[in-house]
């Protein structure tokens, strides 16, 4: 019944439009000893709602696609579509504010900003597109009590453990309600209870109707998502749908 | 939270390297502000000692206002000058070398003056005894103003009587006419070893002897208000063009050009380098800072904040950084600025009321825009990094 309602509301989703849709994506780094190509001819599309793990071992390609998808880094051949606007046709100011207002990052080293609090850091990006202060109080507090940290919103990351700054950056991430969650090893930094927080608060935050796309070794946050891709030398080696039990 | 809260709380959190930054601004702020005093100090205080004599213009009889040839006939040219309708005032300064005789001492190189009666009342100021009286210039022996240097070497107070012989030559065969102090005064125009006298006109030519004539050094003159000086200065040229008449505007430009214009450079080279220093401090210590933010600013430029916020964050730190290094260094030049003034001014050959470094607030307001231009100069390259940095690359390499 579980695996029927999840698979149901996937199918679903792929009804709309994707968030975002990759065609063809190539990325070539030049190098002293000549170019690598990190992804070659990669295509994927996510859509609203969808929760995608991206595993395969170091130097796969896997952080380059996330952040060709995340509108950080651009392809060497290939098309990308976010919500159906071809980025490559976008300035960087319009990237940047797709990645304010649509995209959260999570990243293996929170890189939280250590002068500020937790409520600080929740707080700046929503400040950057201009919310109120009322409702940015608001905000701030309903995202830290929803990663269950309302009791520490003024201590600083330094005073905060590694799971607890991993979830505010995931508030931080959220702050300005993005239809895209893209998460670079989130775990790799934690230990296996601390990890499996976060893929509670995952769940979570999939269930709220945010799609995200993970890139991780941790089996079990990949095991988490409803789509696992899983890649080798730059390419997919295999996407198919994760079956739970 | 702006970008200046944002720079305030960086540096703040930051406090070791914050205030390591602030005080190396505040010391170099504080050379960069002396200098701009040391080149300004001087003219502003020559200035103020010029005018403070009471007249605003003065005839001489060169081009060169430092070394003077006497005016012949010079009572003649001051009452021609005084009829001039811009010309409200003239006195004539005479000034020769003498010996003072005195308590079985000789004391040389003394400067004895005569000045136009009424003029004395700006040329010093009396501290023990009085000015000669209009009815004393008739008395014997003539009167005698000295300085306190000359009185406290020749052991004179008023009353005292005092043989003075001009030095016409090395070796001056003039006899010694005797004086008598009337009063001690300090003279405006003295250095802190200058032994001066004064005394009236008849005085000055019987000390002089026949070999005096009627000779000035300078004429001394004051412009009426509704003339001012320039129209005063240029009726003198017209009148006697054998002569020159330069207002006290126009002295302090020819000093300026020539006597001053050594300061000028040495301070112009100082400002520059002094300068130098604290835009390699500021653009060091940011890019450092930068440099071990990497990972931070890719991952705000990652959240979509933009480059502007970034690099506006960065001028703020680096303006709050210069801003109260520049506001600290201040206070700290007029200190230095003290002690170094009282070291120069102990220097043969200057005025005791001359001062190298003069507080101007304008000279304050171009030490903290220059200081304000370095910071932004000095933050450029830092921004340069923060704003351009590959987003993806330095995610992936500050977490290797």
């Amino acid at each position: 019944m579980v695996d029927s309602l999840t698979h149901f509301s996937e199918a679903q989703a792929r009804l709309v439009t994707p968030i975002v849709e990759g065609r063809g994506l190539t990325r070539t780094f030049p190098m002293p000893s000549g170019p690598v190509t990190a992804l070659r001819e990669v295509s994927i599309d996510v859509s609203p709602g969808e929760y995608v793990a991206i595993t395969g071992p170091s130097g796969c390609g896997k952080s380059t696609l996330l952040h060709l998808l995340g509108c950080v880094d651009a392809p060497t051949s290939g098309s990308l579509l976010f919500e159906g606007h071809d980025v490559s046709r976008l300035s960087e100011s319009a990237r940047s504010r797709i990645r304010l207002t649509r995209i959260g990052f999570i990243f293996q080293r929170f890189f939280l900003l250590p002068m500020l609090d937790a409520w600080e850091n929740v707080e700046l990006p929503q400040a950057e597109i201009g919310v109120g202060s009322q409702d940015r109080r608001q905000r701030t507090r309903e995202l830290l009590e929803y990663v269950g940290l309302g009791d520490r919103a003024h201590h600083r990351p330094s005073q905060l453990s590694g799971g607890e700054m991993q979830r505010v950056a995931i508030a931080r991430a959220l702050a300005n309600r993005p239809a895209l969650l893209l998460a670079d090893e989130p775990t790799g930094e934690l230990d296996e209870d601390t990890g499996g927080q976060i893929a509670d608060l995952f769940d979570r935050v999939h269930a709220d109707g945010t799609a995200i796309i993970v890139v991780t070794h941790n089996q079990l946050l990949a095991g988490r998502a409803k789509r696992h891709l899983a890649m080798k030398r730059g390419t997919v080696e295999s996407a198919a749908p994760v079956m739970t039990s | 939270m702006t970008s200046r809260a944002l720079a305030w709380r960086t540096m703040t959190a930051e406090r070791a390297r914050g205030g390591l930054a602030i005080a190396g601004v505040a010391v170099i702020g504080a050379l960069l502000f002396d200098m701009l005093l040391l080149s300004h100090g001087l003219l502003v205080s020559y200035r103020a000692l010029l005018e403070s004599a009471g007249y605003d213009v003065r005839v001489v009889a060169t081009d060169n206002v430092i070394v003077r040839m006497p005016i012949p006939n010079a009572t003649a040219i001051a009452g021609a000058i005084e009829r001039l309708p811009e010309i409200r005032e003239v006195a004539i300064l005479r000034r020769a070398r003498a010996a003072v005789l005195a308590s079985g001492r000789s004391l040389q190189d003394v400067t004895l003056l005569s000045i136009s009666a009424g003029a004395e009342r700006h040329a010093w100021r009396i501290v023990a005894g009085s000015n000669p009286g209009p009815d004393e210039q008739a008395i014997e022996p003539p009167p005698l103003v000295v300085n306190r240097k000359l009185a406290e070497a020749a052991s004179l107070s008023p009353g005292s009587i005092v043989r003075v012989r001009v030095a016409l030559a090395a070796a001056s065969a003039l006899p010694a006419v005797p004086f008598r102090v009337v009063g001690i005064g300090d003279f405006l125009f003295d250095t802190a070893d200058d032994l001066t006298a004064s005394t009236s006109v008849g005085g000055f030519v019987r000390a002089k002897a026949a070999g005096s004539g009627d000779e000035a050094e300078v004429l001394l003159v004051a412009s009426r208000p509704e003339f001012g000086p320039a129209a005063a200065a240029a009726a003198i040229q017209r009148l006697r063009p054998d002569l020159r008449a330069y207002s006290n505007e126009q002295l302090v430009a020819q000093i300026n050009e020539n006597g001053f214009a050594y300061f000028r450079q040495i301070s112009f080279v100082l400002s520059s380098i002094t300068l130098g220093f604290a835009f390699l401090l500021v653009a060091t210590l940011l890019t450092v800072s930068v440099n071990q933010q990497l990972g931070q600013v890719a991952a705000l430029r990652a959240l979509g904040i933009p480059r502007r916020r970034i690099a506006a964050t960065l001028l703020w730190e680096s303006a709050l950084l210069v801003g109260v290094g520049g506001l600290l260094s201040i206070p700290l030049g007029w200190a230095l600025a003290s002690v170094l003034d009282r070291i120069l001014r102990d220097m043969p050959g200057i005025s005791e009321r001359v001062h190298f470094f003069v507080f101007e607030p304008a000279t304050a307001a171009v030490h903290l825009g220059l200081l304000a231009a370095t910071g932004l100069a000095a933050a450029a390259y830092p921004v340069w990094i923060a704003t351009r940095l590959p987003i993806a690359a330095t995610l992936r390499l500050e977490t290797l």
